[in-house]
């Protein structure tokens, strides 16, 4: 069918670049996962040795850039979730404008929140200034800035647009006559909160939940910046490029870090899809 | 509603809004301070970071190619996803979810791994990096959401008005160029403008795929990561009045629809 033929010749440049610049490079950056370096050269082979020396030098960093990842995930979703909630049922006439913030802090100001949150959390940072300036301390305090505390603030900093947005946009589709419907049927807050708005919630939970924990868990900025001594396994990533120039190894260390983020985002959202109406 | 809980949800609601906008705040109020330091207290308001900013030799040739690479990637994400969309609007909607999601898939990797996967594959496939590889590499992100954007659009386009145009003879691309563009223009537009400001934001895959060239956000890094001084706020600054105001027109544009 001529139809047919155009539908698909529209979407071919699309496919094209998804193809070439997308799938095509993540297969060349697993095949380079197995292969080995000699003299700053890409040597093809099919070994693990890159993926068991991830294991022996890299398992304490991957297991803490998990759990920090989860950590910030979740808190991420809980803050997001509370904002969207206020935004669908309690912001009334502000409900608009708070939508209008979460949504232009979304696309603008990754690597200048970073460096806004240097500026705040620094020895000489707005936050010590304004604490000694009150009274409330007399020496700066040290230990705001360069650790584990101060990546946490600034992760969820960036990444709670990202859970805001899909939260309410599932918020959203909860009609209000389905909540009036549980006040009349006898059900209190709590019943309504957990057995109406949470469940319809869920598909934007879980998706702000798994993007909010792979672009934690995948960030190396945040710790390099404001995390000091605080190391992320993308803090470990990132060199192997650069001044390090093991390929293979960074490959393999990027597969092992997306494929464990994937076996704890599907862990942690089946333990949450058991969350349902009585 | 009680009182009380009303109090509370409005502060709860300022303090969200202080987390979110306080950081941008500050990098904008410091770019204007006239020490040395981005810090309090500020004495006196001044333009000297701007006249440092100018100063830098660096900074002129980094603004061009952020424009450059912004503006292409704005104008290619809105030819191809708007095609890819009126194709998405033609399937039926379970070939057209399977294929957005897929299309999606490049925002579900961390940039880190993206960034060093296109490295990679420019660096084997003897690809020269410079502003043409950041613009090939910035489509597989922006053009998800033009293509979201604008399929959202489409989903509520009455497709009667092309019908007709077709009966009285018009080609299907006659058709599409003085009935559905004209329609759909303020969302493609919009859509283009917010695929701009994400292309003029993006640090980490810029700095692994555009070789010795600068951008914007990757000239701040050089910047900062030496020392915090309020230079970086003024290009830090206008990062953010640019995006921030293709996002404010994007979405007055496209009026939230997408």
């Amino acid at each position: 069918m001529r139809d047919r033929g155009a539908t698909y010749l529209l979407l071919a440049p699309a496919g094209l670049i998804f193809g070439t610049l997308f799938v095509l490079p993540l297969i060349y950056f697993l095949v380079i996962s197995f292969w080995r370096v000699r003299l700053f050269k890409l040597k093809p082979d099919f070994t693990f040795v890159n993926y068991l020396q991830v294991f022996e030098l890299h398992l304490p960093t991957l297991v803490f850039t998990l759990s920090l990842a989860f950590l910030v995930a979740v808190l991420t979703t809980a803050l997001g979730f509370t904002y969207a909630y206020l935004i669908r049922f309690k912001a009334g006439r502000w409900g608009p404008t708070l939508l209008f913030i979460a949504m232009i802090t979304l696309f603008g100001g990754y690597l200048m929140k970073i460096y806004a949150w240097m500026t705040i959390l620094g020895i000489t940072g707005v936050l010590n200034t304004a604490l000694r300036a009150l009274g409330i301390i007399d020496e700066p305090l040290p230990w705001l800035f360069y650790n584990v505390g101060a990546v946490v603030v600034t992760l969820i900093n960036f990444l709670l647009p990202l859970s805001i947005l899909p939260i309410y946009a599932s918020m959203r589709g909860i009609p209000d006559i389905e909540m009036e419907a549980a006040r009349d049927l006898g059900a209190g807050a709590w019943r309504r909160f957990s057995d109406v708005v949470v469940p319809r919630s869920q598909p934007g939970i879980m998706a702000g939940f798994a993007l909010c924990f792979l672009l934690a868990a995948g960030d190396y900025l945040t710790p390099q910046l404001v995390g000091g001594k605080v190391n992320m396994i993308g803090v470990q990533i990132a060199p192997q490029f650069g001044g390090l120039g093991n390929w293979p190894m960074g490959a393999a260390m990027s597969f092992v870090t997306l494929g464990s983020s994937l076996a704890v985002i599907t862990l942690a959202l089946y333990l949450f899809s058991l969350w349902r109406p009585r | 509603m009680n009182r009380l809980s009303d109090i509370l949800w409005a502060a709860i609601g300022m303090l969200f809004v202080l987390f979110l906008l306080s950081p941008l705040a500050l990098v904008v109020l410091f770019a204007f301070t006239n020490r040395p330091q981005s810090a309090f207290p500020i004495e006196s308001l001044s333009l000297r970071w701007w006249q440092a900013m100018l100063a830098n030799p660096n900074f002129l040739p980094a603004f061009k190619n952020s424009l450059l690479i912004s503006g292409t990637v704005g104008i290619v994400s809105a030819i191809v996803g708007t095609m890819a969309a009126l194709s998405l609007a033609q399937l039926d909607p379970w070939r057209a979810r399977l294929a957005a999601a897929l299309l999606c898939l490049p925002l579900m990797l961390p940039p880190l791994v993206l960034g060093v996967s296109l490295l990679s594959f420019y660096s084997r496939a003897k690809v020269p990096m410079g502003p043409q590889t950041v613009v090939m590499s910035h489509l597989l992100f922006a053009l998800p959401f033009v293509v979201l954007v604008v399929y959202a659009r489409l989903r509520n386009f009455d497709f009667r008005v092309v019908e007709s145009a077709r009966d009285l003879g018009a080609s299907p691309l006659r058709a599409f160029f003085t009935v559905t563009l004209p329609i759909i223009s303020p969302t493609v537009i919009g859509a283009a403008l917010i695929a701009t400001a994400l292309s003029l934001d993006d640090f980490v895959i810029t700095f692994f795929t555009i070789g010795k060239g600068m951008t914007l956000p990757t000239f701040v890094f050089a910047m900062i990561r030496t020392t915090v001084t309020p230079a970086a706020n003024a290009v830090g600054t206008l990062i953010l009045v640019m995006t921030i105001g293709t996002t404010l027109m994007a979405l007055w544009l496209t009026r939230y629809r997408g």
